[in-house]
């Protein structure tokens, strides 16, 4: 290492030896970035044309053999494909539309108002399995506090998590209270961020708080709606703790998502190169999701902050 | 949002009922998020009989107690305890330290190939890190650092934590007047200096942010912890959490629960006195895109 | 120019270093022990670890275990012996990885529905040589068809030291209140089958008070080894022998079947799946079990009773659940584990193991100490309902392919367990279903 470093040290300008703190800087993150992230993405690719059995420890190189079998020969596949999609596109849309709800109410500067910040940050700071043991039993079936609570409606809740449809439901909603918090904190921030000039003047102007908040907060909040996406888009899809301990990908697989399945090939059938060719899948759905999102960007966000 | 801000209490009452509306509204929505730790509470004191009783009591008759003592017989949940502290705190450190280096680094320093190693790092931030667990599983395996701490510390730290983390660091220190360093440069003190004396300090609520972050999700992590910790001893609080159950897998229900609640609990008290602090440093930090 | 090429370099350097230095660290990690050859007998005086995997973390259990392994360092003082619990939930995907890692375990406990594929992996070594070397060792008194899952040809892979029939438990007081007859009566005229237990629940299901006539072993869902028993008594079974033909929608396999769904939908007197009343907190009149669940009824406020697996129209039909004891092929001290193991299962440390679990010889399931050793069960009980279980009781389902057919299972019965659900449709579904994974 010494060799490397230049004799004539003294000779170096102020911007110079800053770029050598530069990468001194970076150098921590980026060994181990490749280590742990560079590498591994790699040889995942290479792993999934291989058909690698943990308790056997028979290991041959098959091409794409795991692919021609995932597509046209594994229905389960296909049917974790489309759980991980509909969850998603459950979990974003509520997620995000109920975070700008909250943030903007609690944006207001009302007694008290902390309390409830507090209050809808509470399931963020919640161990997620803790989260998910509870809401098995709020969810049970007909003596379960949410539907014992229904019946004082007179009102006949289902089976939540044994009911095709309703288990998704169900899934996704407890999801949502676990983690919309902190969506609403970064919207919170975001909107704080806001000029009050703006949204005075648009009163003077005659606006109402629905015309405020489409005309005005809206478009100002896009950059920030864009990364509050992002990190949920990618959340959404590495959902695992809550679905095992809720569900178990039942009822009829159908909460079974990509992450649970994963792991099932590898950890409790013990073909991981099965495995790492549904992790390239996982990797491509993240990787498509975050170029559709990176197009719409253009579209949407005006206003670059 | 409304114009004026309230001042006198009289005023700030009167506020309060004026805006009636909003604390119902709120009242109503904050029913989901309250009611599952209150039912944990209350169902932790109760025996297996009353957990199942039919309708389930709101309060429990006769406050069952030895469910927490037998918590701590059943498993070496202290340990189990201690050791998700250890590991959350030492991946905090850790990713706090890298991260704060290279998203400085990032948002500050001209240096050949900047750009290029930003990229990779935005483009590893869309990457669920659930892609990589095979591979480094088998790093892991060839270390012989199955069922010990490390994986589950250095893996955060060099991989998705420190990812995120220079993300945010970076987002953080572009926003920062450049103006402010300027004079530490006057001063003399070279990039290390300036970092350490003047960027850092300022970067207090950001790094405020990230630590509860990453603190949160080294606590809740499920996934790496069931596939690289095997002995009981070993165990995090969430492994624990979900061992509540009898030799041939059946759940203890009443334990369970009574473990959840001393796993929620202390965390969520910490949470009510610095509640502020964290919401404010994620309000002053403002996360954006 | 140059300047920043050379820092490029140092940077690269540095990295380089950095990297290097990671990678120099590992090797510093203590190599696990290389071990001699496991042919060659260690001499006396070469330390040898044994590590064996288990899955019971119970205290009692350990100490019992921790004892035979002291008596065993007595006889051969360079041997300890090292028991680690694994939770049985992840206990295969763990001791898998484990096996596959450089430090693998010894020996471990095996699950029965794990067997076939762990000895079709060549993972367990065949302790057949072993066991007729060690003198005393008496072979032959096992019960044959708690033998059989570990035994091809001549070679056996696993001694079971677990071979745990499943037999009812009843709650007296709920049949009292009921006023309907009581198993044992039922079984002393010959009538205790599936259909009058479906009766006795329904009954007190009628009672009120939110009770349940019957749940299958605690609150799981209704899986293979809760209808395997139901099917097996009407003749019918999961698959064949050989494992290769779905008998799921054979007639008999479909009445035991419809059952089942009548307990559930049309009577509504078994625990609705997922829903957690259960039986040891009284809420349930009868519970298929095993003899470690009646560690629950402790203080249970309820009078109880023990009796077998009802029987069908194709007579009696027990089952019992099975774990053995098995040397891993990977395990770096095979000749030591093997002796370990012979060790392990003799005749007199069976015995002190058969008090938490029923053990398959006969000299120890037949001796009035395994007949008296259970607090909760007297010596007529365990007679009963436990040693016949033993010496008839064919295994619960188990396959090579069972984690995948389970897998493959699991969704058709979610539909299966469904108001209105075809039962001979869905069965005719699960049979396509795992078709592929029956076939050899």
């Amino acid at each position: 290492m010494n060799s490397a470093i230049p004799p004539r040290r003294r000779g170096l300008t102020w911007a110079q030896k800053d770029s050598v703190w530069g990468y001194a800087f970076v150098t921590p993150q980026l060994v181990g970035f490749t280590v742990f992230v560079l590498i591994p993405i790699v040889s995942v690719f290479l792993f999934s044309m291989e058909s690698r059995n943990l308790l056997s420890g028979k290991v041959s190189f098959i091409g794409l053999d795991n692919y021609a079998t995932m597509f046209g020969k594994d229905p389960l596949f296909w049917k974790t494909i489309g759980n991980t999609l509909v969850f998603s596109a459950g979990l974003v849309p509520f997620n995000i539309a109920l975070a700008l709800l909250l943030a903007n109410l609690l944006a207001r500067a009302l007694a008290g108002i902390t309390f409830f910040r507090a209050v809808f940050f509470a399931p963020v700071i919640t161990a997620s399995v803790a989260w998910a043991i509870v809401w098995q039993f709020l969810l049970q079936g007909e003596r379960g506090p949410i539907n014992q609570f229904l019946a004082v409606l007179g009102l006949n809740g289902p089976d939540w998590l044994r009911t095709e449809g309703w288990a998704m439901a169900a899934v996704i909603f407890s999801r949502v209270i676990k983690t919309v918090g902190l969506n609403t904190v970064i919207f919170l921030a975001a909107l704080k961020n806001i000029p009050s000039e703006l949204v005075e003047a648009a009163q003077i102007d005659g606006a109402n708080r629905a015309q405020v908040f489409r005309k005005i907060t809206l478009p100002l909040l896009a950059p920030t709606t864009m990364l509050v996406t992002v990190i949920t888009v990618i959340g959404s899809l590495q959902v695992f703790d809550h679905i095992v301990l809720l569900t178990q990908g039942g009822p009829a697989n159908s909460t079974f998502v990509l992450v649970y399945y994963i792991y099932f090939q590898a950890f409790k059938v013990f073909e991981t190169g099965y495995a790492s060719s549904l992790a390239v899948v996982l990797f491509v759905i993240a990787l498509t999701l975050t170029l559709v999102q990176w197009a719409l960007r253009r579209r949407f966000v005006y206003n670059e902050v | 949002m409304k114009s004026s801000l309230p001042r006198s209490p009289s005023q700030r009452r009167f506020a309060a009922l004026r805006h009636w509306r909003a604390y119902l509204v709120m009242a109503l929505m904050s029913v989901p998020f309250v009611f599952p730790f209150w039912w944990m509470i209350s169902s932790s004191v109760k025996g297996l009989n009353d957990i199942f009783a039919f309708p389930p009591p709101l309060f429990p008759a006769n406050p069952n107690w030895s469910n927490f003592v037998d918590v701590f017989s059943y498993q070496p949940f202290a340990r189990q305890y201690a050791n998700s502290l250890f590991i959350s705190t030492v991946v905090t450190i850790g990713v706090m330290l890298i991260a704060s280096l290279s998203g400085y680094a990032y948002a500050r320093i001209s240096f050949r190939g900047r750009n290029g190693f930003f990229l990779l790092v935005l483009c590893a931030l869309m990457i669920p890190a659930e892609v990589t667990i095979i591979p480094n599983f088998r790093t892991m395996t060839a270390f012989d650092w199955v069922n010990t701490h490390i994986p589950l510390i250095i893996i955060p730290i060099f991989g998705a934590g420190s990812v995120f983390g220079t993300f945010m660091m970076r987002q953080f220190f572009l926003q920062l007047p450049r103006e402010i360093e300027e004079s530490g440069m006057l001063d003399g003190l070279n990039r290390f200096g300036i970092f350490v004396r003047i960027a850092l300090p300022l970067a207090r609520p950001a790094l405020g942010a990230l630590a509860v972050l990453t603190f949160l999700s080294s606590w809740n992590a499920y996934l790496e912890p069931l596939l690289y910790v095997n002995d009981l001893p070993l165990f995090t609080l969430p492994l624990a959490l979900a061992n509540f159950v009898d030799a041939y897998g059946t759940p203890l229900w009443h334990l369970q629960l009574a473990a959840t609640t001393l796993a929620v609990v202390p965390v969520l008290l910490v949470y009510v006195f610095a509640q502020r602090q964290i919401i404010d440093s994620f309000m002053q930090t403002g996360v954006k895109g | 120019m140059t300047s920043s090429n050379l820092i490029r370099a140092a940077a690269l350097a540095m990295a380089a270093t950095l990297v290097l230095s990671a990678c120099a660290a590992a090797p510093a990690a203590p190599p696990a022990a290389p071990a001699p050859p496991a042919a060659a007998k260690p001499a006396a005086a070469e330390p040898v670890n044994l590590r064996v995997t288990v899955w019971s973390g119970n205290e009692k259990h350990l100490q019992t275990m921790n004892d035979i392994a002291t008596a065993y360092k007595a006889k051969n003082p360079n041997v300890s012996v090292k028991f680690d619990v694994i939770p049985f939930a992840d206990y295969l995907s763990k001791l898998t990885v484990q096996m596959s890692g450089n430090n693998p375990p010894d020996l471990g406990w095996v699950v029965e529905n794990a067997a076939p594929a762990f000895i079709d992996a060549g993972v367990l070594v065949d302790q057949k040589p072993s066991l007729d070397k060690t003198q005393g060792y008496n072979f032959a008194e096992y019960s044959q068809p708690a033998m059989g899952l570990w035994q091809r040809g001549g070679a056996v892979y696993g001694i079971p030291f677990s071979t745990s029939p499943f037999f009812v438990v009843y709650n007296k007081d709920l049949f009292a209140k009921a006023g309907t007859d009581t198993p044992d009566k039922l079984l002393a005229q010959g009538k205790w089958t599936w259909e009058t237990l479906a009766q006795a629940a329904k009954a007190i299901q009628a009672t009120g008070g939110g009770v349940y006539g019957f749940q299958p072993v605690d609150s799981f869902p209704y899986n293979a080894n809760i209808i395997a028993p139901v099917i097996r008594a009407y003749g019918g079974d999961l698959w064949d022998a050989t494992g290769t033909k779905c008998m799921l929608n054979a007639d008999s396999s479909v009445k035991a079947m419809q059952l089942i769904h009548d307990m559930l939908f049309k009577d509504k007197s078994a625990t609705p799946i997922g829903d957690k009343s259960d039986f040891y907190a009284g809420q349930v009149g009868m519970a298929t079990a095993q003899l470690s669940r009646l560690a629950k009824l402790d203080k249970a406020p309820f009078k109880w009773d023990v009796i077998p697996l009802p029987s069908g129209p194709a007579g009696d039909s027990q089952m019992v659940g099975q774990a053995a004891l098995g040397v891993f092929r990977s395990g770096k001290n095979q000749a030591t584990a093997l002796d370990f193991a012979a060790f392990m299962t003799n005749a007199e440390n069976t015995a002190k193991m058969s008090i938490y679990f029923p053990p398959a010889r006969k000299s120890v399931f037949e001796a009035p100490a395994f007949l008296t050793s259970n607090p909760m069960v007297t010596a007529e009980q365990m007679k009963a309902s436990v040693a016949v279980g033993i010496d008839k009781g064919k295994i619960v389902p188990v396959h090579t392919n069972f984690a995948k057919i389970e897998l493959a299972l699991k969704p058709v019965l979610d539909k299966t367990w469904l108001p209105g659900a075809d039962v001979k449709a869905q069965m005719d579904e699960a049979c396509k279903a795992i078709a592929p994974l029956l076939t050899p």
